[in-house]
């Protein structure tokens, strides 16, 4: 046990003693982290966003003024373009583009300035008896995925529903009292005074029925739902922290496959072996410099994190466990590899090709929640996709140990088979 | 078993490495040596690059496992009781093997602790070793700013450190400057003479072999081609002295070559180059050489120069060439050893 003491703080003692790890292993990943985290938090500080809707009225009139009041009430993260346009041109809308055309409106959808288009009919709500054989219908474009419930498309049918929804009860109640009026004429009686009383009637009865209809009890109401951090920028370094932290414990640990190569060529390997030193005290000291280095890298970035506010004590055991686990995962790359290196240049090459590749792949650049699918179901062959998963699971949904079993599972076995591939090709021999 | 002091210091049996070859036939390193080294002497491993002196070390100290064979230091396999072996060895590695960006004590302090010394004991084995190299001014300098000779030194003060009965030395003195060399072959013959340790030494320099070994084993190809002391080993191939006389060829006469052969003791063949001849071999204008093969030279070479002079040679220069390793290797394998 000393042994392996002495080889593994040997081993750090040398990185630290070169200033030029501090810059590696310090420095750039605090400037990196810091300036990503600021990066994806910038932009979004005026509350949750908004998302664009731009909305094409051929004839306007007090039905089609009600749709976009009633729109804007059942869903508040709409922006309606033109109509809600501010002065930053939240709209994207081009010069000379005041109020688009259809067909412009179209090339917005596709080129993305605008979530979806909704292109009201020129007979919008006139007369309800025309209407009902005869009516065109709102037109609903947009590039989103038809299987996955979309938030404009179902803010316009739950207008659309309101607005038929008062249609036919104000059509069944009228179509009673004229029932009634008829049954009391028999009897000599009368309901209305003359046609103008019954208009009037008809008048309160539908404001009543419009009042109704707008504050239905069961309405489902979307408000959109503040993150746990209530500061925006802290969600770019929710992001940046767990991400930057894998990346660099890459670099950090993979130099180890030069370090190793480096002391085959000069010998100390060999002349530590000569010593009475088994060959699992070697690779045990080795091992557990490089496990050290890999979490003091994890510390050194998720100290940013701290600083800034990310609240990490709450999960602190499950954070390290992760890290530990991703650690191990890479010190067994790093092991299953060095032996196969050629040259110090080779392995110092492959480290960053390895690092480049598997942290955006695996999500240590931007969330795997943005991109398609299947990238995301590749990206998980990189040990960096499951800890970030894990990182999540922790950080924004506050889970514990207990959430990220699976994670912790899959980065532990493939440690197991990376150091089993390291053990058995660990060589000493230049 | 413990180190009983009886075994051989270092015994091999058929000990063999054979590496695989891509596409070629297997590279054959070290072909079935057989060596003992006694306790308390200096023997030398002496042949050219690539001989396999490496391959031999690296077996006998565990570093890599023996195709075949086995070997044993004090008593102990290498292969089955690495352990115990190995606490018996001292290393200092052809490689200067030192960590460049730590200084000269805290390589001598890791390499220590590796063999189970620790605190004050440690420390004062550092001190001892670091004033035996004569580096205690420079202990706290990194090694990437020593000289080759100093790192040199340094190499071999970490094999010393845990004051081991047998030292391996694989070809210490490569790349350094002559003082720098005299200073270690000093140091190896110090070991022995005042430590009584066991140096197992290797080179492709006849000279060093020449000057340290109390016997010598000359490796070719892998093989041990011939093993001894350095006078059995000039006597295997029936060795001569050879007296090189330049002499003024004006007073040359054939029947000379015959005089010499019969009237002075113990010379074998006389070969006389004339003045054209011998500019070719070295020589000035009119002087011719003439070289003198005889048993021994220093014993024969006045009778020569008085025969000379009465029939009025002038001699100009003279010089005693006796056999030497140099001679053995080339009489056993044809090639000269710097090849
Ligand atoms: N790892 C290896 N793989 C293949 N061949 C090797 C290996 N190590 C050594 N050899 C070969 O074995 C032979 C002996 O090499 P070795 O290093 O023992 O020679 P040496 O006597 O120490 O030479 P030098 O004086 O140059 O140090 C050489 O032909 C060398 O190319
Ligand atoms: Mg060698």
């Amino acid at each position: 046990m000393r042994t392996i003491f002495t080889i593994a703080r040997n081993d750090l003692f040398i990185f630290f003693k070169q200033p030029g790890n501090w810059v590696s292993v310090v420095v750039i990943p605090l400037l990196l982290t810091l300036g990503l985290g600021w990066a994806f938090g910038v932009g979004e500080d005026s509350g949750p966003e908004k998302i664009n809707a731009d909305l094409v009225i051929p004839v306007e009139t007090a039905a089609t003024q009600r749709f976009v009041t009633r729109l804007h009430a059942v869903n508040g993260s709409l922006r309606l373009c033109p109509m809600d346009n501010d002065a930053e041109n939240a709209c994207n809308l081009e010069d000379g583009q005041a109020i688009p055309t259809v067909d412009q409106a179209l090339l917005r959808v596709q080129n993305g300035r605008t979530a979806a288009l909704i292109v009201l009919p020129p007979d919008f709500a006139t007369e309800r008896e025309q209407a009902i054989d005869n009516s065109s219908p709102i037109a609903y474009y947009s590039l989103e995925d038809p299987t996955l419930p979309s938030p404009i498309l179902q803010s316009a049918q739950t207008v659309v529903q309101e607005l038929n929804g008062t249609d036919v009860a104000e059509y069944a109640g009228m179509a009673l009292v004229d029932l009634f009026d008829e049954l009391a004429e028999q009897e000599g009686q009368t309901l209305f005074a003359d046609a103008a009383a019954r208009e009037n009637f008809a008048a309160t009865y539908r404001t009543a029925l419009v009042r109704r209809m707008e504050n239905q009890p069961e309405l489902v109401n979307f408000t959109a739902t503040a993150p746990m951090s209530e500061d925006t920028t802290l969600q770019g370094f929710e992001q940046a922290v767990p991400g930057m932290g894998a990346m660099f414990v890459m670099f950090t640990v993979l130099a180890g496959m030069a370090v190793l190569r480096r002391e085959r060529s000069d010998w100390t390997l060999q002349r530590t072996a000569v010593a009475p030193v088994s060959r699992a005290q070697i690779l045990a000291g080795k091992a557990g410099a490089y496990f050290v280095l890999g979490m003091v890298q994890f510390l050194v970035i998720f100290t940013v994190g701290a600083a800034v506010g990310i609240p990490l004590g709450r999960n602190a055991p499950a954070l390290l466990a992760v890290m530990a686990a991703f650690v191990l995962c890479i010190t067994g790359l790093t092991f299953a590899l060095a032996p196969h290196m050629r040259t110090i240049g080779q392995a110092a090459n492959l480290e960053r090709l390895i690092s480049l590749t598997l942290a955006p792949l695996g999500g240590a650049w931007w969330p795997l929640a943005i991109v398609p699918p299947f990238m995301r179901t590749i990206g998980h062959i990189s040990p960096v996709a499951w800890a970030m998963d894990a990182f999540q699971k922790i950080i924004w949904f506050n889970g514990g140990l207990q959430d990220i079993l699976l994670e912790l599972g899959v980065l532990l076995g493939a440690a197991a088979v990376l150091f089993g591939i390291g053990v058995a090709a660990f060589r000493i021999d230049a | 078993m413990a180190d009983n002091g009886a075994a051989p210091m270092i015994l091999t049996e058929h000990l063999t490495k054979t590496y695989p070859n891509r596409g070629g036939k297997p590279i054959e390193a070290v072909k079935n040596v057989n060596l003992t080294v006694e306790r308390g002497e200096i023997f030398s491993l002496l042949g050219p690059n690539g001989a396999g002196k490496t391959t031999t070390i690296s077996m006998i100290s565990g570093l890599i496992k023996p195709t075949a064979g086995d070997a044993f230091i004090g008593g102990h396999s290498i292969t089955r009781e690495p352990m115990a072996a190995k606490q018996l060895m001292g290393f200092v590695p052809q490689e200067v093997a030192l960590y460049p960006q730590l200084s000269a004590r805290q390589n001598l302090v890791f390499f220590g602790k590796l063999y189970g010394h620790y605190g004050a004991e440690l420390q004062r084995r550092v001190d001892e070793v670091l004033a035996f190299i004569d580096l205690t001014d420079r202990q706290k300098d990194r090694i990437e700013t020593f000289s080759g000779g100093m790192k040199r030194r340094v190499n071999i003060g970490v094999g010393l450190l845990h004051k081991p009965d047998l030292i391996y030395m694989d070809e210490p003195t490569v790349g350094i400057d002559p003082q720098n060399r005299r200073r270690i072959l000093d140091t190896v013959k110090q070991l022995r003479d005042e430590q009584g340790m066991t140096v197992l030494y290797t080179t492709h320099m006849m000279e060093e072999a020449q000057e340290l070994s109390d016997r010598v084993a000359i490796i070719d190809h892998g093989e041990i081609i011939a093993l001894g002391t350095q006078g059995e080993l000039t006597q295997q191939v029936g060795g001569q002295d050879q007296l090189e006389l330049t002499i003024d060829g004006a007073g040359w006469s054939e029947e000379l070559i015959s005089t010499l052969e019969q009237q002075v003791k113990g010379v074998s063949r006389v070969q006389y180059l004339p003045p054209d001849e011998a500019a070719l071999d070295g020589g000035i204008g009119l002087t011719g050489k003439l070289n003198v093969f005889v048993g021994q030279g220093r014993r024969a070479l006045p009778d020569v120069i008085e025969l000379l002079n009465r029939a009025g040679v002038d001699v100009q220069s003279v010089k005693v060439q006796e056999p030497d390793l140099e001679a053995v290797f080339l009489a056993l394998t044809g090639r000269a050893l710097r090849d």
